[in-house]
C-alpha cells in the first residue's frame, strides 16, 4: 500500500458521510421553534414564521 | 590436516615522490594504477614507470578540493572502498560551462566502482562488461539492460578539468568523451566514446546523506540542488497507486449508498389538491389534517406543484409536531414564465426537512399570489414523503475523495516535467537542457 494515509483519509470520508445521511444531517436551512399547536390549530393565520436567512418572495416577473 | 586459517594479504600503499616536485606520493591501487597525479604540483604521472615519467604538467592556478577526500574509507553496498582518485568534468552548452565531480573508488577484491557528484546529487557507479540492447521507439532513444528500459536523456562531450589522486587509465586534463545517458530512475545507464573505445557504466541515485554517512563523514553533505536526471521521484509510482485507491473507495461508496437507499423507508405520508385565489379577503393559510411519522428522526420531503404559468407564488410553511409543539418553519418559491417558446423557472419546488423526529405532525400552508386584479387561481398538490433517499454527502464525499490523487498526479507530472526540463528532450518553450 503505497497511500496509507489516502486510504485512512478516504474511509473517513466514507464514514462521515454514511454518518450525515444516516443522521439526516441537511444543509437546508430550516428554523425550529417551539409554539403552541393548539393555537394554530384554532387560527392558523395568527402563526408568524421567522425564516432566518429566507427573505420572503416579493414577486415575479 | 591443518586447522591453520589462511589470513588476506596485508597490503599496504606504495609510496613514491613525484619527480617533479618531490612531494610524497602513495599509491593505492597497485598494478591497477597506470597513471598518477601527485597532490602538490598536481604533475599527472606515469605509475608503470619505476622513475614516474612525468606525463603533464598542470598549468592552471584552479585547484578543485574533493568534498570527500583521497584515502577515505566507506563501504557501500556492504563492499569497503577507499577514495583514490577525484576528476572534475565539464560541459559547455551555449556559452555556459557545466561541471560535476568525479570520484575513483577501489576494493582490492571488488575493483573500482565511481561516485559522480552534481550540485548536491550523487550516484554510485559501476562499471559495466554487457552491452544494453538498443530498443527501438518514437520519440527519445532507450536501450534496455537487464530487463529495465532506460530512456535516453543527455548527450554531452565532457572534458576533463582537473585531476587528482591515481587511475587505472591513461588520463588528462582536457581529455575528452561522448558521454551518453539513459535514466530508469534511481538508475542511469551512461556510455562514454572516446576514439579507442565505448565503456557503459550503471548508476544508482545515493542521497549526500547516505554516502556522508557510509563514509564516516563528520561534515555535512552540500544540500542538493534542483532535481537531477535519476532522482527519484518523491511520488514515484504513488499516481497510480492514489486512482486505483479511489476507485476502491468510491465502489465502497457507491455500494453504502446504494445499500442505504435501499433501506431508506421513502414512503408518501400525505398527499392532497388545493386551490388558491389570490386577491380575496378571506384567510389563506389553513393547515393540513394530522401526518403520522414514525421510525428513526430521518427527513421529510415536502414538495409543491403547481400550475402556475406566467406567475409566482410563495409557500410559507410550517411542520408542526402536534404533541410538543415543535415547528419547522420554512418557505418556498414557485414562479414559471414562458414566451416566444422560451421558459424560466419551475412550477414545481421541494424541500428536504433534515432530522425530523417521529410523532404526529400537521402542515400549516399559507400560500401568497400577486394581488393584481386580474391573476389568475392557482392549483397546486402538496405531498410529503418520509426518508427520501439523498445523496448529497455521497457526492461530497466523491468530490472529497479526487483531491488525494489530483495532488499527487500534480506532484509527479511537475517532478518530471522539472526531470526532464534538464535534459535534450525538454518539452518546447522550457529551458532544454541549457542550464
Amino acid at each position: 500500500m503505497k497511500n496509507p494515509l489516502f486510504l485512512v483519509y478516504g474511509v473517513m470520508m466514507i464514514g462521515l458521510s454514511s454518518f450525515a445521511h444516516y443522521r439526516g444531517w441537511s444543509f437546508s436551512r430550516i428554523n425550529e421553534q417551539k409554539i403552541s399547536p393548539k393555537s394554530i390549530r384554532d387560527n392558523p393565520g395568527a402563526y408568524r414564521p421567522t425564516y432566518g436567512g429566507y427573505s420572503r418572495y416579493v414577486g415575479g416577473k | 590436516m591443518s586447522s591453520a586459517s589462511v589470513s588476506p594479504p596485508i597490503v599496504k600503499p606504495r609510496s613514491l615522490s613525484c619527480p617533479n616536485c618531490g612531494a610524497p606520493i602513495e599509491l593505492r591501487g597497485f598494478a591497477h594504477t597506470l597513471n598518477a597525479v601527485c597532490p602538490n604540483c598536481l604533475s599527472v604521472l606515469d605509475a608503470t614507470s619505476p622513475e614516474l615519467q612525468i606525463l603533464q604538467k598542470y598549468h592552471s592556478k584552479h585547484r578543485a578540493n574533493p568534498a570527500i577526500p583521497l584515502g577515505t574509507k566507506g563501504t557501500l553496498a556492504g563492499v569497503q572502498y577507499q577514495v583514490i582518485g577525484f576528476q572534475v568534468r565539464e560541459v559547455h552548452v551555449d556559452g555556459d560551462t557545466f561541471s560535476w565531480d568525479e570520484y575513483l573508488l577501489f576494493n582490492p577484491y571488488k575493483g573500482f566502482r565511481y561516485l559522480s557528484a552534481y550540485q548536491g546529487h550523487w550516484n554510485f557507479i559501476k562499471p559495466l562488461s554487457a552491452l544494453p540492447i538498443e530498443v527501438r521507439s518514437i520519440g527519445k532513444p532507450s536501450v534496455q539492460m537487464l530487463g529495465r528500459n532506460y530512456v535516453g536523456f543527455d548527450t554531452v562531450t565532457a572534458k576533463t578539468s582537473f585531476v587528482l589522486g591515481e587511475f587505472p587509465w591513461q588520463v588528462r586534463v582536457g581529455d575528452s568523451a561522448l558521454v551518453q545517458d539513459y535514466i530508469a530512475p534511481p538508475y542511469m545507464l551512461s556510455s562514454e566514446s572516446t576514439n579507442e573505445e565505448v565503456t557503459w557504466s550503471l548508476g544508482e541515485y545515493i542521497t549526500g546523506d547516505q554516502l556522508w554517512k557510509a563514509f564516516q563523514l563528520s561534515d555535512k553533505p552540500p544540500g542538493a540542488a534542483g532535481i537531477f536526471a535519476n532522482q527519484p521521484s518523491p511520488v514515484q509510482g504513488k499516481a497510480g497507486s492514489a486512482w486505483r485507491t479511489w476507485l476502491w473507495l468510491n465502489v465502497a461508496l457507491a455500494t453504502i449508498a446504494f445499500v442505504f437507499s435501499l433501506f431508506s423507508a421513502n414512503r408518501n405520508v400525505f398527499d392532497n389538491s388545493y386551490v388558491f385565489v389570490p386577491g380575496t379577503k378571506a384567510e389563506a393559510s389553513f393547515v393540513t389534517p394530522t401526518i403520522e411519522l414514525t421510525g428513526r428522526p430521518s427527513n421529510v420531503e415536502v414538495a409543491v406543484h403547481t400550475d402556475l404559468i406566467n406567475n409566482w407564488a410563495y409557500f410559507n410553511f410550517a411542520l408542526i409536531n402536534d404533541e410538543t409543539g415543535q415547528a419547522f418553519d420554512f418557505g418556498r418559491e414557485v414562479s414559471y414564465y414562458r414566451e416566444d417558446g422560451e421558459t424560466e423557472g419551475k412550477q414545481n419546488d421541494s424541500v428536504i426537512i433534515p432530522r425530523v423526529p417521529s410523532g404526529r405532525y400537521y402542515l400549516r400552508v399559507e400560500p401568497e399570489m400577486d394581488t393584481k386584479p386580474g391573476t389568475a387561481i392557482m392549483r397546486y398538490d402538496l405531498s410529503l414523503r418520509r426518508d427520501v433517499p439523498r445523496y448529497t454527502f455521497f457526492w461530497i464525499a466523491a468530490l472529497l475523495l479526487l483531491i488525494p490523487p489530483i495532488v499527487t498526479s500534480i506532484r509527479s507530472a511537475s517532478f518530471e516535467a522539472a526531470r526532464w526540463r534538464e535534459s535534450d528532450y525538454a518539452p518546447a518553450g522550457s529551458s532544454g537542457g541549457d542550464d
